[in-house]
């Protein structure tokens, strides 16, 4: 199950987990892929160039 | 609706509990910010560009096999439609229930017409779409 990268729709996205900042719980924590799989959820990624920016 | 949004820079997570705290159209924001500080999310999803260190206007949709179903990449000076996201959405949703159907082009939401390809169909999509 090799992927190339980057990723093509069609493919299968392999594990990734990514630091992240929960607003409402005002806490750090970590997003996991697998977990989000396993617990049988859709997971939308919105990429943005970066925060104290506009549009 | 069973899905995880995380919205992806490379800024650390420090400085998006600054911004979020700090701007007033966040205020409302409760999905989880994703930092990618190293860029390799980023890479990974063809996005990040290697002269700024930014990532570009990147939305994926995944499903919860693990498979991109979605990929819609802009430049920095076009936002994206979250209704055009929403919409994608929920027709993913809607065929992943009914397996037999497809989403024509005009598709917004559920209850609008739907299309269930068949030998029959061929050459005759027009009509397929009128009787409903």
């Amino acid at each position: 199950m090799v992927e190339s990268i980057p990723l093509k729709v069609g493919q299968k996205v392999p594990s990734f987990e990514i630091e992240t900042y929960n607003p409402a719980s005002e806490d750090f924590g970590t997003f996991n892929f697998e977990k989000a799989k396993a617990d049988r959820k859709w997971t939308i990624l919105f990429f943005y160039p970066a925060d104290f920016t506009f549009v | 609706m069973g899905a995880e949004v995380v919205t992806v820079s490379t800024d650390s997570k420090f400085v998006h509990l600054a911004w979020q705290k700090s701007e007033q159209e966040l205020a409302k924001v409760k999905y989880t910010m994703g930092s990618d500080t190293t860029g390799n999310l980023s890479r990974m999803f063809g996005v990040y560009d290697e002269q700024t260190g930014m990532d570009l206007r990147g939305a994926f949709v995944i499903n919860p096999e693990g498979v991109l179903l979605n990929a819609e990449v802009n430049f920095y000076n076009l936002g994206r439609n979250i209704e055009e996201l929403m919409r994608k959405f929920k027709a993913n949703l809607y065929m992943a229930k009914k397996t037999s159907e497809v989403c024509p082009a005009k598709w917004k939401d559920e209850g609008d017409a739907t299309l269930s390809p068949s030998p029959s169909m061929v050459g005759h999509v027009h009509e397929a779409l009128g009787k409903k």
